[in-house]
């Protein structure tokens, strides 16, 4: 495996032009090839995305015409109503205000992942490059932790961590150390070539200085990876804050959207409306990873 | 009053870790069970914070800061809960109230993770879920507290939802009212002779029959709405009134085995889930408004929009009749006192300005974008144009009216309140999933059955979920 | 490869100290707010608690466990959700990883703008599943109001009648199965379009000089290639799918007639709804048991291959 990915980068440049000799040699076909692809995967990508685009339209749209097969799609009726609405119905410290539920669940989901990014990636490069003893156990312990769900937990944890109710600190601390970071962390690191590190090593270099000055720049989408995976778990959690958060000042997101859909008159344009805005910040995370993630992720080759 | 333990629900308890034991118990505790044990409540003595007092009557100054816990629900509502609560703390200087909304969908479960020293001093809280959070320790009685007046004013159906033991626990603003609204223009249509009042109730064959002359006149091919879209406690609020109109009970003697599975209320069952074709899915909550469907089976909470929608062409009517007389819903959200704070007096303050008729007209009239609900005062009830005999929602009225307290619900009485006891989430989420596995297609009888055993076992679990004092 | 010499004694101890400092807050972490709470489940499910209650857990041995497993009052419920666990896996871990696969093949192009494509694939994956949820709750609604009624009404002229996709047992499962498969297809296409781009290069100008066909290319070159990838993501996808929750609590509550109920569901409404502690942590340490031996079963048979350098 060591071999594809050292050459993984060559053959990248290789294979690319290699098609390019293969397509330059015959116009024709290769047009229609072109274009076949793109006839292919133009329609299938809309398809694929029609529900988000569905629900961009119909957070514009009033509540009663949501639900009416096609006629949702016209630009009829469009309005931020929706939009006006949230912020009205949130407007102070009694019902909290949107942009307190913004900035609670950005502090807390970027605590979580940069905490996270840190404690978890340090503790998979010891278990998957290092050797020490109790190395297996606490890896067959991790392992085993990935499969415990949080759901499991919660009621648990809920009557430990009772006293710090209300605060940021309980949102995040209990999330900034993950199972399964760590074991996508693991999977990475052991994926890497040895060969990476063992001029460093001869060269007498300790693990710290090996892990930031080797093993950091190599690792971009696995934490690009972990960082989106772990921001979204916490941007979205729920089941945690509806226990231990009552102050509307301290509430995230995902506790306020509940004014929508648990009382009728069930308002759908104001559900998609929240819906648009709790995505949007994760929408931007991922834009600006992404070219981190998967271009990295191509070029280096990421495996199990 | 009784003791509800020393401690909050955040806590076991010192003294209750591997405590009393049950019939099921074969094991003799080990000593790796005592020290595992022991390690537990260790960990638990240090997670938990102090223990809370007793939920005693120390009403406090009268003076200062209280906490209020509100309901965030209908958006009318809440904009009057916080004028409210705005005028009150204008008003006068002694106390005062700061307000925090939870939303609906989260106060069950929030309160119910909240140890009763966290909790506010005020509390909203759903009818038939007063007795689990008297059962925690969350409230207190308020006999002492509030005043008389304001008590007497309180209408007779709200009193009996929420006293227990003799002792009232929660001050209410509103009422439910549940019936099925009718667009008369469609039921003439086909040609129906509908109830117009107490006097002339439908039984469940007519209704049924009704039922399937509206679907064949409507191109939906449906004729009812039963708000299957709704979540939550709307399955039990709107249908258990069925299990005693049917002339049975949910639990009689702490059990539900026998009553809630009798042949009369499976005969029910089956006529419910007979209706199934004509019922519209309602996913967009505008089966009704949008004339998809003749009858709505619903609360008093859409009347806005729906006398919005059809004006003049509504006609709000009672719920069929199964055998012992037309039976109805009641409860709804109440305020009750966390005595367990120590500020029982200042909160009763705010609980009579919230009683007084000012603000129960406010927030059940149109004025502040009102739903609708029965105005749970006697002096409020009587200047409403909605509820008086002439209006259009009287017959809510009526039929809190004749409540059956909590008494055996007999051929004349109309609202019964729902079943009165701390085990009161168990018989709920139970009784949902059995009446909608039934109006599926499911067995009804093994469905009723399996219910009212799982609601005994769990009732027996915990003692028959007693109330002391 | 070059001959390396043999790494010195010494830096194995240096190694320990490295590692117990390097994993110590992680597994401080691990230790207190997931170890110890779900040794505390293993406790509470011998328990009989009342969530919320001010009364103390009494003990309860394992009749807990002799109720979901033996008892058919609450076994019925829970074997159900254990095959709708089961069916709902088995479908969606080849399903969606075939379908992530075939995607990534599609994209694995030089082609112009296919950073754009692979963004768009990978948006669902962004999206909180709840919401994902309620979206596909207004596509699936029943009669004519409903999206995919409307699409295939359109598509067959009319003759496809509308549907209730969440509300008939037959079609509950098949429902929630497409919503999952779009929202997570777009994470594993795109860690198998990287290992597919790993892949070198001049293996298929070989096997193309060789005149070998694109099949045969796909057998013996693209999938012994992408093995190590494949066992990663099928081994995740399927851990993931057991836990399937959020879905069914929004879309069907565990309906119609317990066709989509699952085993977490069960739990959280029975420590929610019901408030029966005791009840949800034992069907939380059953699934645990169970899963953890799929896991092994799994990892047994998919054994990676590494090199070992």
């Amino acid at each position: 495996m060591s071999n594809a990915t050292i050459n993984g980068r060559r053959a990248l440049t290789l294979s690319t032009r290699a098609r390019d000799r293969v397509q330059v040699g015959r116009l024709g076909p290769s047009r229609l090839r072109i274009a076949l692809s793109y006839a292919v995967l133009v329609p299938v990508t809309i398809l694929f995305v029609s529900p988000i685009i569905y629900m961009f339209i119909a957070s514009f749209k009033p509540n009663n015409e949501v639900l009416s097969g096609f006629a949702v799609f016209s630009p009829q009726d469009l309005s931020l109503n929706n939009y006006l609405s949230i912020f009205s119905r949130f407007s102070g410290p009694d019902t909290g205000t949107f942009t307190g539920f913004l900035t609670t669940s950005l502090l807390v989901s970027s605590v979580t992942v940069v905490g996270g990014l840190a404690v978890n990636s340090i503790a998979a490069y010891a278990l998957a490059r290092l050797r020490w003893p109790g190395r297996n156990l606490l890896l067959l312990g991790v392992i085993a932790l990935v499969i415990v769900p949080f759901e499991a937990i919660a009621v648990p944890l809920f009557y430990m961590l009772d006293g710090l109710r209300n605060t940021y600190l309980v949102q995040f601390l209990p999330f900034i150390a993950s199972p399964f970071s760590i074991y996508l962390f693991y999977s990475f690191f052991a994926g890497l070539p040895k060969s990476l590190e063992e001029a460093a090593r001869v060269d007498g270099a300790g693990a710290w200085r090996t892990f930031f000055s080797i093993m950091l720049p190599n690792a971009k989408p696995a934490f690009a990876t972990v960082a989106i995976l772990q921001f979204m778990s916490s941007w979205s959690s729920f089941l945690w804050p509806v226990m231990v958060i009552d102050d509307p000042t301290v509430r995230p997101l995902p506790l306020a959207i509940s004014v929508y859909v648990g009382t009728p008159p069930y308002g759908w344009g104001n559900i998609m409306a929240f819906g648009v805005m709790m995505v949007l910040p994760m929408l931007v995370v991922f834009l600006i990873f992404q070219r981190w993630f998967i271009r990295s992720v191509v070029a280096s080759g990421v495996k199990g | 009053m009784g003791q509800f333990g020393p401690n909050g629900p955040g806590c076991f308890g010192q003294a209750q870790i591997g405590g009393t034991t049950t019939e099921v118990d074969n094991v003799k505790p080990g000593s790796r069970l005592a020290s595992t044990t022991a390690a537990f409540a260790l960990l638990l003595a240090v997670g938990c914070g102090g223990g809370t007092t007793n939920a005693t009557v120390n009403g406090g100054s009268g003076k200062g800061t209280i906490v209020v816990w509100a309901d965030q629900s209908q958006s009318g509502q809440d904009k009057a809960t916080q004028a409210e609560v705005a005028a009150f703390n204008a008003s006068q200087t002694d106390v005062k109230a700061v307000l925090k909304f939870i939303p609906d969908a989260d106060l069950d479960k929030t309160t119910q993770a909240t140890s009763p020293k966290e909790l506010g001093d005020v509390v909203e809280v759903d009818g038939p879920y007063m007795q689990a959070w008297i059962r925690e320790g969350k409230l207190g009685p308020i006999n002492g507290l509030v005043s008389a007046q304001t008590i007497q004013n309180q209408i007779p159906s709200v009193i009996a939802q929420d006293t227990v033991n003799g002792k009232l626990y929660m001050v209410a603003q509103i009422d439910s009212g549940l019936g099925i609204y009718g667009n008369k223009a469609l039921l003439g249509a086909a040609g129906i002779t509908y109830p117009t009042g107490l006097d002339n109730v439908w039984t469940a064959d007519q209704f049924t029959a009704d039922l399937a002359k509206l679907a064949a006149k409507n191109p939906s091919g449906k004729a009812l709405d039963l708000k299957l879209n709704y979540q939550g406690e709307w399955p039990t609020y709107g249908f258990l009134p069925i299990v005693y109109s049917a002339g049975s009970t949910v639990m009689t003697g702490g059990k539900a085995a026998g009553h809630l599975d009798s042949t009369q209320v499976v005969a029910a069952a089956k006529t419910f889930a007979s209706w199934k074709p004509y019922v519209d899915a309602n996913t967009d909550d505008s089966a009704f408004v949008k004339g998809r469907v003749a009858m709505s089976w619903v609360g008093h909470w859409v009347y806005p929009a729906y006398s919005k929608a059809l004006g003049s062409n509504l006609v709000v009517m009672p719920l069929p009749d199964f055998g012992n007389g037309t039976k109805t819903g009641q409860g709804s959200i109440a305020w009750g006192i966390n005595t367990s704070r120590g500020n029982g007096k200042a909160a009763a303050k705010l609980l009579d300005f919230f009683a007084n008729d000012a603000n129960v007209t406010d927030y059940t009239s149109g004025a502040v974008d009102g739903d609708g609900a029965v105005p749970a005062t006697k002096t409020a009830l009587a200047e409403s144009t909605l509820y008086a005999p002439s209006g259009p929602l009287y017959l809510f009225a009526q039929q809190l009216n004749k409540t059956c307290g909590s008494g055996p619900a007999t051929k004349d009485c109309v609202a019964v309140p729902r079943p009165q006891t701390p085990g009161y989430p168990v018989i709920s989420s139970d009784f949902s999933a059995a009446w909608f596995n039934i109006f599926n297609g499911a067995d009804p009888q093994a469905e009723l059955t399996k219910a009212a055993q799982l609601i005994d076992t769990d009732f027996q679990d915990n003692g028959g979920y007693q109330l002391s004092g | 490869m070059l001959l390396r010499p043999k790494t010195p004694v010494a830096s194995i101890q240096q190694d320990t100290g490295a590692a117990v400092v390097m994993v110590i807050p992680a597994f401080l972490g691990l230790l207190a707010f997931v170890a110890v709470p779900f040794l505390l489940a293993i406790f509470l499910s011998t328990q009989n608690l009342h969530f919320g209650s001010g009364l103390g857990p009494t003990w309860m041995g394992l009749e807990q466990y002799r109720r979901l497993l033996l008892d058919p009052l609450f076994s019925a419920d829970f074997y159900r959700a254990l095959i709708n666990n089961a069916t709902f896996a088995v479908v969606v871990v080849p399903a969606q990883t075939g379908l992530a696969l075939a995607i990534a093949l599609l994209l694995n192009r030089s082609l112009r703008g296919m950073p754009i494509f692979r963004t768009f694939f990978f948006m669902p994956v962004v999206f909180p599943m709840a919401l994902v949820s309620v979206i596909w709750k207004l596509i699936y609604a029943p009669d004519d109001v409903g999206m995919l009624n409307t699409v295939l009404k359109v598509v067959s002229f009319g003759h496809i009648q509308p549907h209730d996709f969440l509300g008939d047992p037959k079609t509950a499962m098949a429902a929630i199965i497409v919503t999952s498969i779009w929202s997570g297809v777009g994470f594993q296409m795109v860690i198998l379009l990287a290992g597919l781009q790993s892949i070198s290069g001049s293996l298929y100008e070989a096997a193309a000089i060789d005149k070998a066909g694109k099949w045969q290319q796909f057998w013996n070159i693209t999938m012994p290639g992408l093995r190590n990838t494949l066992v990663f993501v099928v081994m995740v996808t399927t851990i993931l799918s057991l836990r399937l929750f959020d879905q069914v609590y929004i879309m069907t509550r565990g309906g119609p007639l317990n066709a989509t109920t699952t085993v977490m569901y069960q739990a959280v409404t029975a420590a929610f709804d019901r408030g029966n502690i005791g009840n949800a942590a034992a069907i939380t340490v059953v699934f645990f048991v169970l899963v953890l031996a799929i896991a092994l079963i799994q990892r047994w048979f998919l054994r990676e291959e590494r090199e070992i350098a």
